[in-house]
């Protein structure tokens, strides 16, 4: 980063220098001429720049800008994209929280968050930590565990959705050689919920690993040395030493996921469509829901608003603390 | 360290066994599909599903392309996915370049902009970007799943001007001194010596494309322009017990994602820690 910090310092003082490169405004040239010039020379700037970052600039405007924009006019009307639109104020904001629940799609998500993250975490620190190892192989395991990320979660949901199926489902195989009882995984109000976190555990644990292995990585061998010498036991030193190091990969990985899990769709779509009941109507979900199926775009604005607050929130947090980790790292 | 865990064979076995059994669970859900997609349906559901097949049987999958839609969703996937890919390395290799390395006032606010939009999750944008395709009547075509994402996104121009900001000046210099326009010193010193940066966004990009779900779901309506993703979603909705079906078009949309994965592993794993790394 600091990269761009003396690049723009850089930018910033030649680029004064070339403006100024017909001698600085005095009193025997007056200022609108050296405006004018200044102006000219911007417009040629551009001109020249446009090419390359027109059609960008037309995307992010488009495709990004805009639609941010419109999704805050768009939670004040009302609208099934026949009729002309409607102000309505607040009224969608109230409807999403008395009519469709939204309350409720922020606790199951959270409930999601609460079953997910935990493991997911623990999970990929535990095999980073493992496959930090220089021994034979790891390369080959670390291949197994990354290839989920990639896979399409649509395609791997039909796969659970066979998996986890009662009758011929080689889940409840699984548990029958344990002498555990057959389950109706994706249609009992308690597994429902449990079984999509583990699916999106599998595809993305390796993904997060990743991350964690490179922050082991950078972690001098020596600190961990003069721990040992010092007769800190294994644990000791990955509670004491490792933990510690990598608190600014945890915080990443952290605040990535959730992020990622309060958008969750794809599997929850073809695994339960929110069921059974509403017990895993997700806050995308039901989104996706009031705005293609009964055309409520107004009240189906109101909901995205309510998420991008929520997304925003671990945003700023992430924000907050890397500017502190900065500071130390200049300290 | 190391030498006193190897002095322990129990222990290393030990490990070797845990590390063994995860690497069993993350495999399971490929083979247990890749071998039910070559079994006929009344073997799917006679025989355990860990038992391989005993024959090369390639009928579900004549079956799915021919019968289910899924050679059209091939296809359509793989030219959205192309286009989507191509456009957003070109468009965002040619942005990347002017903030880095070219100079035009208002440069460092419109990239500030740019960043700031990173913080926009993607499913806030669909309804919105949804009425601007309604409104530029491009619903129900090509056009609407690829468009938004290739003219350059912030998150692969940003990837990218990092890198760029890293090649030596004088390099650039040398080439302007030789005569290189613009597009010259891209093409022939910035472009050459990034190979590793545009491949982590073309990869970024591919795998993004191939495996996007919702917003497809919301733009297309008509069989004809279905990707894998609808496709398979669709089988499974409307077909759920056709085992045969739905998996085998599952692994339709797998196959070409883990022979890229095979090429490309190596550079798949860099660029993960490479995105890591820039956040």
């Amino acid at each position: 980063m600091d990269h761009a910090l003396t690049d723009a310092a850089v930018t910033k003082g030649s680029s004064r220098g070339a403006a100024g490169g017909g001698g600085p405004p005095t009193a025997a040239r007056p200022a609108p001429t050296y405006r004018r010039r200044r102006l000219r020379q911007g417009v040629l700037a551009w001109l020249r720049v446009l090419p390359f970052v027109g059609p960008s600039l037309f995307g992010v405007t488009v495709f990004l800008l805009l639609p941010v924009i419109l999704i805050f006019v768009l939670a004040f009307l009302q609208w099934n994209l026949l009729s002309p639109p409607t102000f309505v104020g607040f009224h969608n904001f109230v409807t999403i929280f008395r009519q469709d629940a939204a309350g409720h799609s922020l606790l199951v998500t959270a409930y999601y968050v609460v079953l997910a993250i935990p493991l997911q975490t623990v999970l990929a620190l535990g095999m980073a930590v493992m496959l930090n190892r220089k021994l034979p192989g790891m390369g080959f395991y670390r291949v197994i565990f990354v290839v989920p990320f990639m896979a399409t979660p649509v395609a791997m949901a039909v796969v659970w959705n066979w998996i986890f199926d009662p009758k011929y489902g080689f889940a409840n195989m699984f548990i029958g050689w344990f002498g555990i009882p057959a389950q109706n995984w994706l249609s009992s109000y308690k597994l429902a919920m449990p079984v999509l976190a583990v699916v999106n555990v599998w595809q993305w644990v390796g993904y997060n690993m990743l991350f964690f292995l490179a922050g082991l990585q950078g972690i001098p061998p020596e600190l961990l040395e003069s721990a040992a010498i010092d007769g800190a036991t294994s644990w000791q030193r990955f509670k004491g030493v490792t933990l510690p190091l990598l608190r600014p990969t945890m915080l990443f990985v952290l605040v990535t996921t959730i992020i990622g899990s309060f958008q969750i769709f794809d599997t929850v779509f073809v695994l339960t469509s929110g069921g059974p009941g509403t017990s895993t109507q997700v806050l995308n979900l039901s989104i996706y829901q009031i705005a293609f199926t009964d055309f409520r775009i107004g009240e189906a604005s109101a909901m995205s608003v309510v998420l991008f607050v929520v997304v925003l929130i671990f945003t700023f947090i992430q924000f907050a603390y890397f500017r502190r980790r900065t500071v130390y790292e200049y300290v | 360290m190391m030498a006193r865990s190897v002095g322990r064979p129990l222990k290393l076995g030990l490990f070797y066994a845990v590390l063994s059994a995860l690497g069993a669970s993350f495999l399971l859900p490929y083979v247990l599909a890749a071998f039910a997609s070559l079994k006929p349906i009344n073997e799917i559901f006679s025989q355990a599903a860990w038992v391989p097949p005993t024959s090369l049987y390639l009928h579900n999958y004549a079956n799915a392309l021919n019968n289910y839609g899924f050679l059209t969703a091939f296809e359509n996937t793989v030219l959205v996915t192309c286009a989507l890919t191509v456009g957003q390395v070109t468009f965002g290799v040619l942005a990347a370049y002017a903030f880095a390395r070219m100079r035009f006032p208002g440069r460092d606010g419109v990239f500030w902009v740019y960043l700031m939009t990173l913080m926009i999750p993607n499913a806030v944008t669909l309804i919105p970007l949804f009425t601007i395709m309604r409104y530029a009547h491009l619903l129900n075509t090509y056009w609407a799943i690829f468009l938004p994402y290739a003219l350059g996104v912030p998150y692969s121009i940003f990837l990218m001007r990092q890198f760029f900001l890293s090649i030596p000046q004088h390099l650039l210099d040398a080439a302007r001194i030789d005569g290189c326009s613009e597009i010259g010193i891209l093409r022939r010193v910035i472009i050459p010596m990034s190979r590793p940066v545009i491949i982590t966004a073309t990869l970024i990009a591919f795998v993004f494309g191939w495996n996007n779900f919702l917003w497809p779901l919301i733009v297309t309506n008509s069989t004809n322009k279905y990707v894998l993703t609808i496709a398979i979603a669709e089988v499974a909705g409307g077909y759920g017990t056709r085992w045969d079906v739905v998996l085998t078009g599952g692994m339709i949309a797998l196959i070409p994602l883990l022979v890229l994965f095979a090429v490309f592993q190596r550079q798949i794993i860099r660029s993960v820690q490479l995105t890591g790394s820039v956040k």
